[in-house]
């Protein structure tokens, strides 16, 4: 499954890797928007951000080729727009819609395959977003490969009684049944391990010095690319 | 995200119908304004589903949303050559409760945002809002009025379509609404996918709960009873008038002026928002806003004093 690599990715060792995750994720944010505000110039823009981007996966020690084909997963949704844009006389917009959406994907990428996704989701919950939330998104990520491969067997059962609605349909009760039945094993081995209702990390994320300053420095870099490039170009 | 993509998988083609949008695609004021919505409703559905599921229940919400995400590789077939597949949001409803099933299919948009690459985040607010809660809310409607009644396989079946149509209706129109180009052709076009898919999703998750109820039928929620049909159809209405109200309008954003214009078909004191008789200014506009609302709470008043 094409995750796994990102969650081998996020496990290496790099200065990136070492950060706290908010220190990531706010920059990610305010990258977003100035790439999402962004209208004049916005070749100029996107070009300064993507060597920005570029160079960061670089720092981070990730496959840049393989980061960098891995975020091409939104063009195909995005060129079907992008031409009927293009056919209806507004290339700009469809220009534009190929380099945000492509840009955007990147950036997410960059977080993401240098950031545990436990962790990342533990900074997220940090930064104020509902806990219940978080530790619901926590349990789908763990348990999304078990699911899965129980699905692929419950694919080839249906198609085995010859793939109709009915045997589709059977096929999904099952795949709810030992699901449901899965989720109380997990909560009954959970509790008998002293769970009580919140995740406690073996290591805290602690905010370190380098951390704030790699908040400002990365929060700051396209905020300033994008004026320099207004203000003098 | 792929809002309508047909891709060949063991020869036959799948009619998909994920509605989410990637970053880059809305206009500033649409995603500001549906992630400052969607943040606090998120936020009071997060603590209404704690509240009915306590923190024991957890891993089942999770389980629950990667069964969701596997459920995916099942396909359906729903026609000639084309198979589909479960999108889950209705039938999260009808077995975890609505503020449960909207939980997990946030946490399923996050998840498919950071991993997959499917969809922004920016977007998050307008993806979560599609489908997390507009999606769940509008599958769950027809079973909370509906589901004790003789029309309870009917209810089920309008859930899970009325579901997907809501989410993708609204994607559409927030693309729309951004300044995304679309020609009547094309518009046309994914409406009509949209409808498909969405009538393969009603009957998908009326099978998949008709196979629940024979192995498990303790898995399925029960709607309190004794809620009027009348309600229901009143409520269901609202929601589809509304949903094609904002495509219209969204498609040509002077849509409701010239609703207004043509007088020969509907006229009203309201017309260019104002009363006739109280001049220009502001005044007048929230005046005929005010009384708008108004007539609204007091047919809704008489509607509840039937029951």
């Amino acid at each position: 499954m094409h995750h796994v690599v990102l969650d081998q990715w996020s496990r290496r060792a790099s200065p990136l890797h070492r950060r706290d995750p908010r220190s990531k994720i706010i920059p990610l944010l305010i990258f977003l928007v100035v790439l999402a505000t962004a209208h004049r110039l916005l070749p100029a823009i996107s070009a300064g951000l993507f060597a920005m981007l570029c160079t960061a996966l670089l720092w981070a020690r990730v496959p840049l080729a393989d980061v960098l084909a891995r975020a091409c997963l939104v063009l195909p949704f995005t060129l079907v727009f992008a031409g009927v844009s293009w056919i209806a006389g507004d290339p700009a917009r469809a220009e534009a819609l190929v380099m945000k959406s492509y840009l955007s994907a990147l950036a997410v990428l960059l977080v993401v395959s240098t950031t545990p996704m436990p962790l990342l989701l533990r900074g997220i919950e940090l930064l104020g977003a509902p806990r219940f939330l978080l530790m619901v998104t926590q349990f789908l990520y763990r348990y999304l490969f078990v699911i899965s491969e129980e699905a692929q067997h419950m694919r080839k059962a249906a198609v085995s009684r010859g793939g109709s609605f009915r045997a589709a349909a059977g096929a999904l009760a099952v795949l709810f049944a030992r699901s449901y039945k899965q989720a109380g094993e997990i909560h009954n081995a959970m509790l008998a391990r002293g769970f009580q209702g919140r995740f406690r990390p073996l290591s805290a994320p602690h905010f370190h010095a380098a951390d704030a300053a790699f908040l400002v420095c990365a929060s700051s870099a396209p905020v300033i690319l994008r004026i320099a490039l207004e203000r003098f170009v | 995200m792929a809002a309508l993509r047909w891709h060949d998988s063991q020869n036959r083609d799948t009619l998909e119908t994920k509605v989410h949008i990637p970053d880059g695609f809305l206009s500033t004021p649409v995603w500001a304004a549906l992630d400052m919505a969607g943040a606090p409703a998120v936020a009071v559905i997060a603590r209404r589903a704690q509240r009915t599921f306590d923190e024991g229940k957890v891993p089942l919400l999770g389980v629950m949303g990667a069964f969701v995400f596997a459920a995916q590789m099942i396909n359906f077939p729903v026609g000639p050559g084309t198979s589909g597949h479960l999108v889950g949001g209705a039938l999260l409803a009808y077995t975890l409760g609505p503020a449960a099933a909207s939980v997990v299919l946030t946490a399923i948009v996050a998840i498919q945002a950071l991993v997959f690459q499917d969809g922004g985040i920016l977007a998050l607010g307008a993806n979560v809002l599609n489908m997390a809660v507009l999606g769940v809310l509008a599958g769950y409607l027809p079973y909370h009025f509906w589901g004790r009644t003789r029309a309870r396989r009917a209810a089920i079946f309008a859930g899970g379509a009325l579901s997907v149509l809501i989410s993708a209706v609204m994607a559409l129109s927030e693309l729309l609404l951004s300044g995304v180009r679309m020609p009547g052709g094309v518009l046309g076009i994914s409406v009509g996918l949209f409808a498909v898919s969405a009538l393969a999703e009603g009957a998908i998750t009326l099978a998949v709960i008709g196979a629940l109820e024979r192995i498990q039928p303790e898995f399925i929620r029960q709607p309190a009873a004794g809620r009027s049909y009348a309600l229901g159809a009143v409520a269901i209405a609202a929601v589809l008038l509304v949903t094609g109200g904002v495509l219209l309008t969204s498609t040509s954003p002077d849509g409701i002026e010239k609703l207004g214009q043509a007088r020969t078909l509907l006229s009203t004191p309201f017309s260019g928002y104002g009363i006739a008789g109280l001049g220009s200014g502001w005044l007048p506009k929230a005046g005929a806003g005010l009384l708008g609302l108004g007539l609204v709470y007091g047919v809704c008043l008489m509607i509840g004093r039937r029951r």
